[in-house]
């Protein structure tokens, strides 16, 4: 009980933040609303640093260093996040301030906008350090409600509102079909508690065969959580989403629920543990099954049909819905021989991966967030057709660099984040003898290079845009968003180079500690479904 | 390849299920027909032996015993809505500060564990004042 209360203070620390900063976004006083930002990166700051501190302290589940990994990727990710959503709410409204206007607290959205990014942030912490079926759900649900809102009050066009309706209601039926997954896992073991269901299900295994329910609550338990990281049956809803939300907030749409949904399917996994199958390395048939479909079907669609897109944003969409079925891969690998070093571990690789591809799809965004389109009648529009990058990197040099080693960077070209992340799936997935998905694999990596590729030429090499009549494309005013882009960019080549912590830093979280084998037969419980 | 279901083929394990997992829905099972039954005959005993008497008067819309002043499609002041949501955040939070005021005098007064539980109501009382405080900075309560 004590030990969960040390785990939850970087959490603890991220709530009490978030809703001081909920309060000073409704000041009377400019000075005391333009604290908002400052406060929030200060509280990510000091949660980073409490989770290093208690860095000893680890949870109960089968990942049991997953919550000191996951929540100093989180506090580092998330800044880079703040920074990119800065300046998204309140534009019009600061403007009438400006003017002399009095401020409206009713109208004004910037405190909330602050709060969600860190209440969204806090149920991602959460997600790593649930040991209980129920925290786990409303870890999730926590990740996932502020993220609907953001959606929606990221601009002020119907598009958006549209997105927001589209994505609530697609979400609750995610989150139905997990927590009727959840209560399904219940059924077939009896608890809630993560070390009791896999001692259960390890006790069931050596006796017989595991539960049918618990397979079931876990197979639609992942279905479910395909919403989160936008795999195939679940996927639709992606590219309206981005495209409707504002960029900055399409980023975070492209790393947070991802990384939550991640986080919660190496959680479920573990329950019934990476000890079956032939090599007894893998997990049951049917997960396994079911994963090795939708990660191969996602990787495909995800890749093919980003080729027939013009918007950028829509692009990324389905990029990010590739990189699931990417990522998906690990997780069937999961952790090898116990003792395998990072090459092997797929959960090592997978937990890697997401923060590349988060600082990758970070730096892509925050272009398309550091500009935009004025038309003839001085109204602002979002950049969003391809064509609106032409000649970027002659332009506007700094932004059309940052899109350019991004989306080498996604394509996973040799010097850079992205090979260095890709490179640990493909081994972890030929030590699993998956080598008929790593070729589903490497195949999807050379279709996404035509889309990759495309965006950098367009940046790179061809001429700007001349039409007379056509929208200018300015820069907006937001250093902040700028500098997440240049950050971005020196990740991806720095951490290329400087990344092994990193990777030793994954090695750690992805420790696997299989449950306990039992035990002389009184102390195993035939399993039933609970009693009333 | 082979099929998930394979590996539950064993006829021993197949009637442990059957005998411990569905036999204890049993009561779920009594209670759903319990529920679909009385419903019907409710709805059937009406039709049979209910007396029918129509007119203007009945078939009027009333509330409270008042008649109706106009159509409920009307607009609400949207502060309504906003005292709702205020009155929610007070409604949660007595529903849990009640279980737990009965539940902490059973604990040993003093001790770690009785400590920790007034920490969590505390902090939870936190979020409500927050809440509140939010309400406040938002105009909830400005009736101009």
């Amino acid at each position: 009980m004590e030990s969960m209360l040390t785990l939850l203070w970087p959490e603890i620390a991220l709530f009490i933040t978030t809703c001081v900063v909920m309060i000073l976004g409704q000041s009377k006083f400019k000075d005391t609303r333009d604290l908002c930002p400052g406060l929030a990166a200060i509280g990510l700051i000091v949660s980073g640093f409490l989770a290093w501190y208690f860095r000893g302290v680890t949870s109960d589940a089968v990942l049991p260093h997953l919550p000191y990994y996951g929540k100093l990727v989180i506090c580092g990710v998330g800044l880079m996040l703040l920074m990119l959503v800065a300046g998204s709410a309140d534009r019009e409204l600061e403007a009438d301030a400006a003017k002399g206007k009095p401020f409206e607290p009713i109208r004004s959205t910037r405190g909330e906008f602050y709060s969600f990014v860190l209440f969204s942030l806090t149920g991602l912490m959460l997600c790593t350090s649930a040991n209980d079926l129920i925290l786990l759900f409303l870890a999730l649900e926590l990740t996932s409600l502020p993220t609907y809102v953001m959606v929606s009050i990221s601009t002020n066009r119907n598009r958006s509102m549209e997105a927001g309706v589209k994505y609530f209601f697609l979400g609750a039926l995610g989150a139905a079909i997990f927590l009727y997954g959840f209560a399904m896992i219940y059924g077939g073991t009896g608890t809630t508690n993560f070390e009791d269901i896999s001692r259960t299900v390890a006790a069931q295994a050596a006796g017989g065969g595991i539960n049918p329910l618990v397979i079931l609550g876990v197979v639609l338990s992942l279905v479910g959580l395909g919403f989160k990281i936008a795999s195939v049956p679940m996927h639709f809803y992606t590219p309206d989403v981005y495209q409707g939300s504002s960029s900055s907030v399409a980023g975070f749409l492209a790393f947070v629920p991802k990384a939550a949904g991640f986080f919660a399917i190496l959680s479920i996994c573990g329950l019934v543990g990476w000890s079956h199958g032939v090599t007894e390395q893998s997990l049951p048939e049917g997960p396994r099954v079911l994963l090795w479909v939708v990660a191969a079907l996602t990787m495909t669609l995800g890749n093919v049909l980003a080729i027939m897109q013009r918007s950028v944003k829509r692009i990324l969409a389905y990029s990010s819905i590739a990189h699931s079925g990417y990522m998906l891969v690990g997780v069937i690998a999961g952790p090898g021989p116990s003792g395998a070093d990072f090459e092997r571990n797929g959960i090592a690789a997978v937990l890697f991966y997401l923060v590349s591809y988060g600082v990758m799809t970070i730096g892509a965004f925050a272009v398309l967030a550091c500009l935009e389109k004025k038309r003839s009648d001085g109204s602002l529009d979002e950049v969003d057709d391809i064509d609106d990058l032409r000649g970027l990197a002659r332009t506007r040099p700094v932004l059309g660099w940052t899109m350019v080693l991004s989306s080498m960077g996604l394509l996973g070209l040799p010097p850079l984040l992205g090979f260095l992340g890709k490179l640990p799936l493909f081994t972890a997935g030929i030590g699993a003898k998956e080598i008929i998905l790593v070729l589903v694999l490497g195949i999807n990596s050379a279709i996404a290079a035509y889309y990759y590729l495309r965006l950098a030429y367009t940046c790179f090499i061809e001429s700007p845009e001349t039409t007379p009549n056509a929208p200018k494309v300015v820069e907006a005013p937001f250093a902040a968003r700028r500098w997440a882009g240049v950050i971005s960019m020196l990740c991806v080549v720095g951490l290329a180079v400087f990344g092994s912590w990193l990777g030793n830093l994954a090695e750690i979280g992805a420790t696997y500690r299989p449950p306990k084998y039992v035990q002389p037969a009184a102390a195993v419980v035939p399993v039933s479904a609970p009693t009333p | 390849m082979a099929m998930p279901l394979a590996i539950h083929s064993e006829p021993a394990f197949v009637a442990s299920l059957a005998a411990s997992d569905l036999s204890s829905y049993v009561p779920v099972m009594i209670l759903i027909t319990m529920a679909i039954t009385f419903g019907i005959i409710n709805v059937f005993g009406s039709l049979v032996i209910g007396p029918r008497r129509d007119g203007p008067t009945k078939s009027a819309a009333y509330e409270s015993g008042m008649n109706a002043v106009g159509t409920a499609r009307k607009r609400f002041n949207v502060r309504f809505y906003l005292i709702a949501m205020v009155f929610l955040v007070f409604d949660i939070e007595i529903i849990f500060l009640y279980p737990w005021a009965v539940t902490f005098p059973n604990l040993a007064q003093g001790t770690n564990e009785s400590l920790i539980w007034l920490a969590r109501i505390l902090f939870f009382v936190f979020t409500t004042v927050i809440a509140y405080v939010y309400g406040v900075r938002k105009g909830v309560f400005k009736f101009d």
